[in-house]
């Protein structure tokens, strides 16, 4: 008796060492695992905002709803019931529930025969919708009397088919909403999904795609915390074993210059003008010169960053920093600006435009008119090919190319946005004989609007070069500024007197004797230039044309610098009878909107007007 | 001997009981103290979920409501707003807009007259 004690002892002593000694970790380990849990916390993404703090895209926080399929186990009726229950509320079929909540036996990667304890019924489904479903499944007709039943297993079946059968998964997803749809959206971008691996397991993070939303992901995502605890029977929290609690950091807002009621002036009048001439597309840039912070960047055909799928890839290219085509007559302003500073020439002094017809190098190069002799103001105002060319003939070649550096054409402007291009501008050795003749007119080298639109900037802001400034702040949740960004000159190009001097010429442009005549506007001086380029295909000049028109006002101490550009407009293609009466339609209406003071007409005078001070702008 | 024999017996022995009754009631005390301050730990707990969920309820109430508060307040909305309701709201044109000559910033030149005088005769206040 004594000895079969002593060996019972010996082997309770055994399975003690056994378990508490030699096995401690990998039990231990098990037992941690059956009760404690790790919350991811997701950070929420910051919004980005325009320079008043208008939203233009947020995030919400919505559930990934899943289901386990080995709770509700292969009761076909019990797991028809569930699926017709969800169906409505996920928008799903309920065949296809059905299918989803089947359970799977599979070899998981231990080789272990395991069934399926995870099926995704669906994703982002708002906190409303969740509370829903669970409403639902607690009162699902199941297809048996639960009142009546009696045995406990069959009961706790039921109870465990009705809680937590269909669950959430740890991590809250993130919807991504941009409020004012297709506003902006070449600016802002949009966001993907991604599936990130944690020591928890997979989760689903929102990650920037394009635009803003790309290049500043980091700071917009902001940083993850989690949450180390225990739950007990029926999943909830046991707030007494917290280990870790590790609150998020949410993401900054991004508020960037843009201002959405200029955007919108933008977007409106640039949708009215794809009506009249549906063109291939048509875009607009709206800068403040002095700053170089940009206004509204818009181009048509854009697309809606909530349902980024239903629009076609081309639609969201950015074609503003993207795209590169020979700008034609706009370019005109490098050259002679440069034969200005150079002082080879003033705006008074005589060039023979040859009637129309100039033989350079054995090829002719012609204007749209035959203009005998004009002033550099008139080759300006009358956008003469030939006495631009001619200008250019007088730089040279290696101070041509010097200025078109300068001016910022041949590299990125830095706008921060992705998909900048250079363009393209050769080197001077690989000029063949006729670029000098030819790139004075835009043509022979190829640039983005961008560049262009900064390169008249440079002109308006007395010849310094402004960076293109699209950020102006980061704020935290609580709108607490945390970085400040402010203008930064790139270099100067030319200087103010040559800037002030190019100045009179393309207030020339807009008026009676210039190209863009439609320009004109009512209370301000406007000075611009219009430019319309041949397209080329397949290595030739076609009869296709790419239209613009870049102006800025009041042309003395410019406020807005506006540049409007068409991809084959299909009535008319002078820049000056397509591009110019967008230009002065937008002008317009951003100059009331931003409250700048006119420079001309009748209402100059501090006291002007119809002396009703008070009169809404109510229109009857 | 005896006599010292019977009268321990018959002592009541105040001091040992007292200190049982004592060391009894102090482990009995902790006893009941520990499952008291387990339970309130639980209970505080329970509380602190509870009151945490409110909170991100809340928040994200919170969230929701600037969400369509800014959505209300878009250009855009505004825009359509003002037509659906034919309000006939416009920015004013540059004709109705009256602006006011700011006055100069420099500072006006002293006076040497008989006001300039009043000032200087004023008294003094330190407070």
């Amino acid at each position: 008796m004594s000895v079969l004690l002593v060996a019972a002892l010996c082997g309770l002593g055994y399975r003690l060492v056994d378990l508490q000694v030699w096995r401690h970790k990998e039990l231990g380990e098990a037992a941690r695992n059956n009760t404690e849990r790790t919350f991811i916390r997701e950070p929420r993404r910051g919004d980005i905002r325009d320079v008043r703090g208008t939203q233009l895209a947020t995030s919400i926080f919505v559930k990934t709803v899943i289901a386990d399929p080995t709770i509700i186990g292969t009761n076909i009726t019990v797991r028809l019931a569930v699926a017709r229950t969800l169906a409505p509320l996920l928008e799903k079929s309920a065949a296809d529930l059905f299918k989803d909540l089947t359970p799977v036996p599979k070899f998981n990667a231990y080789g272990v025969l395991k069934t399926n304890a995870y099926a995704l019924l669906k994703s982002r489904v708002t906190f409303e919708k969740w509370e829903e479903i669970k409403t639902a499944m607690r009162h699902a007709d199941l297809g048996v009397d639960e009142t009546t039943l009696t045995n406990k297993l069959l009961k706790a079946y039921y109870r465990g088919v009705h809680t937590a059968a269909i669950s959430t998964a740890r991590a809250d997803d993130q919807l991504r909403i941009y409020p004012n749809a297709a506003l902006a959206a070449h600016v802002l971008g949009y966001v993907g999904v991604e599936e990130k691996e944690s020591p928890i397991g997979a989760y689903r993070s929102t990650t920037g795609r394009d635009g803003i939303e790309l290049v500043l992901n980091q700071p917009l995502t902001g940083v993850q915390g989690w949450l180390t605890t225990e739950t007990d029977k029926r999943k909830n929290e046991l707030a007494w074993a917290r280990e870790q609690n590790v609150p998020s950091m949410p993401g900054r807002n991004v508020c960037l210059t843009l201002d959405a009621g200029v955007q919108l002036i933008v977007e409106s009048e640039l949708a009215e003008a794809w009506k009249e001439h549906t063109p291939i597309s048509v875009s607009c840039i709206v800068v403040r010169p002095k700053t170089g912070e940009v206004l509204a960047m818009a181009t048509l055909p854009n697309f809606n960053p909530n349902n980024v799928g239903a629009t076609p890839v081309d639609a969201r290219r950015n074609r503003m920093i993207a795209d590169t085509a020979e700008p034609g007559s706009t370019f005109k302003i490098v050259v002679i600006s440069g034969g200005l500073n150079e002082k080879l020439v003033t705006l008074r002094d005589p060039i023979d435009c040859e009637h129309g017809k100039f033989i350079f190098h054995g090829k002719p190069l012609k204007d749209h008119e035959a203009y005998g002799i004009l002033s550099v103001e008139d080759v300006v105002a009358k956008s003469s090919n030939i006495g631009s060319a001619k200008v250019g003939i007088r730089l040279g070649e290696q101070r041509l190319y010097d200025y078109i550096r300068n001016f910022g054409f041949g590299a990125r402007t830095g706008l921060p946005l992705p998909g900048e291009v250079n363009g393209i501008l050769h080197p001077v050795k690989k000029w063949d004989g006729l670029a000098i003749s030819r790139i004075p007119m835009g043509h022979a080298m190829t640039c983005t609007p961008m560049q262009m639109v900064m390169a008249m900037c440079a002109v308006a802001n007395n010849g310094v070069l402004m960076r293109p400034m699209l950020i102006d702040r980061l704020e935290d949740d609580r709108g607490q500024v945390v970085t400040k960004y402010s203008p930064q000159p790139a270099h100067r190009v030319v200087s103010e007197e040559t800037a002030k001097t190019l100045v009179v010429a393309l207030k020339k442009v807009v008026s009676k004797d210039g190209t863009a005549e439609l320009a004109q506007m009512k209370n301000y001086t406007v000075a611009g230039k219009t430019g319309t380029a041949t397209k080329v295909e397949h290595g030739q000049y076609v009869n296709k044309y790419f239209s613009s028109f870049i102006g800025f006002f009041p042309a003395d101490d410019p406020e807005l610098c506006i540049s409007v550009v068409f991809d084959e407009p299909k009535h008319g293609y002078y820049g000056g009878k397509t591009a110019a009466p967008v230009f002065k339609r937008i002008a317009e209406r951003s100059a009331a909107y931003l409250k700048i003071k006119p420079d001309r007409g009748p209402d100059v005078s501090p006291l002007a007007g119809d002396q009703k001070p008070f009169t809404t702008a109510k229109k009857d | 001997m005896s006599k010292n024999r019977r009268k321990e017996s018959a002592a009541v022995r105040f001091g040992p009981v007292l200190k049982v009754c004592l060391l009894c009631a102090f482990i009995g005390g902790a006893g009941v103290g520990y499952v008291w301050q387990k339970n309130q730990i639980y209970q505080l707990g329970n509380q602190m979920t509870q009151c945490e969920r409110q909170l991100a309820e809340l928040k994200r109430q919170n969230n929701l409501k600037a969400n369509q508060l800014a959505q209300m307040q878009s250009p855009g909305v505004l825009e359509l707003q003002v037509r659906k309701h034919k309000l006939g709201l416009d920015r004013p044109l540059p004709g109705q807009i009256v602006r006011l000559p700011e006055p100069p910033a420099t500072a006006p030149e002293p006076r040497v007259d008989g006001a300039h005088q009043i000032v200087r005769n004023d008294p003094v206040r330190f407070d």
